[in-house]
């Protein structure tokens, strides 16, 4: 009960908190007519944020996250004419960011399952916007680098960015049970992996 | 119950890991130049307003310009310029020129002379005159030459949107 209530709690505060400005919405409609400067001001403004996601849902893949942070913008540019304004432009490039990363996801699932999951722990810890990395988030950040992927990222949507269940499952083309058990899952090896297990 | 508090504490930790992180290199010369490359694909209900050819081979120069820069050995201190950053400074400026004289001759008179008269462009190309007397005077400067490729791409960009109207 006391977890449903945080959870929704996160969730809620997890959607508002950019608030678009007159600014932004003139550099979005600007972009969506065709303005590559406009453009390029949005990925100045947005770099770090959608960075950050694709980062946490790689495990702190360097060359690979930024791989893909480029991917997402160059299709958040092919998706502008089709963007409505019914939601922030930056839940809408959060989403399309996600999406991206989990479409790599999903094509490596086909592929050995060596994964870079080893090369990530190198890149773990970087500096965050702060300008340092606590030890505690530290560890986590390498903790998490080492789930399995899809258990890290239903970890990742859940625990970090605060989706529901019904919004991983479809994402990910899983049932919303099989959402519930990877976190569980994920948790799990978490905990054991801090040495937090008894 | 203690598995639960447990849960309760990773689960407020994980909430920090919530952070902005830039990325490492400056991601956007790829990205335009990836947008650029797309524009003059055939369209796939791609808007009209957006085939840039000529921008999109001066964002793919300017871009090819700077990885070549990067990887190539420094060449033989006879070169008349040994400076690398004023080196890669006048190949970007080669191929800058090159690009706007593309868009100029492939776009009608009168447009032209509309885009020659437009006080955004002059600004911009006074922009790119004073950071390639900065970087004279300071070689070493590699910021500036970043700034100098943003200049330039923006002012293609402009000037391409002029002549699409």
């Amino acid at each position: 009960m006391l977890t449903a209530t945080v959870t929704a709690a996160w969730t809620d505060d997890n959607r508002t908190d950019a608030v678009p400005d007159e600014g932004e919405h003139a550099l979005v409609r600007n972009a969506v007519r065709g303005d590559m400067a406009a453009f390029e001001s949005l990925y100045r403004r947005h770099a770090g944020r959608v960075h950050g996601v694709i980062a946490r849902l790689v495990g702190y893949h360097g060359a690979r996250a930024e791989d893909l942070t480029q991917d997402a913008f160059v299709r958040a540019w092919q998706a502008l004419p089709g963007y409505r304004f019914e939601s922030a432009f930056s839940t809408w490039l959060h989403r399309l960011a996600v999406n991206t990363a989990l479409m790599d996801l999903r094509a490596r699932r086909s592929r050995p399952q060596a994964d870079a999951d080893e090369d990530a722990l190198e890149h773990v810890g970087t500096q965050d916007s702060a300008g340092h990395a606590t030890a505690l988030s530290l560890d986590l950040e390498r903790a998490v680098a080492t789930l399995p992927p899809r258990a890290r990222a239903v970890l990742v949507l859940y625990d970090v960015e605060g989706w529901k269940h019904e919004e991983i499952a479809e994402s990910l083309g899983m049932a919303v049970g099989s959402s519930k058990a990877q976190l569980h899952r994920a948790r799990h090896l978490l905990r054991a992996r801090l040495g937090d297990t008894p | 119950m203690n598995e639960q508090a447990t849960d309760e504490r990773l689960r407020w930790a994980l909430r920090g890991l919530r952070q902005n992180r830039q990325p490492e290199h400056d991601l956007w010369p790829g990205i335009a130049a990836r947008i650029a490359a797309e524009s003059t694909r055939p369209a796939r209900g791609a808007h009209p307003r957006r085939h840039w050819a000529p921008l999109a081979l001066a964002a793919s120069l300017l871009l090819a310009v700077g990885v070549v820069w990067q990887t190539l050995p420094p060449p033989p201190a006879t070169q008349a310029d040994a400076n690398p950053v004023r080196r890669e400074a006048h190949a970007m400026t080669r191929e800058y020129d090159a690009a706007l004289r593309e868009i100029q001759l492939s776009s009608p008179q009168p447009e032209a002379a509309r885009m020659a008269s437009l006080p955004e462009l002059h600004e911009l190309d006074r922009s790119a005159a004073q950071i390639r007397t900065a970087l004279r005077r300071d070689p070493g400067a590699r910021f500036l030459l970043d700034r100098l490729r943003h200049t330039y791409t923006l002012r293609l960009a402009l000037t391409q949107r002029a002549v699409l109207g």
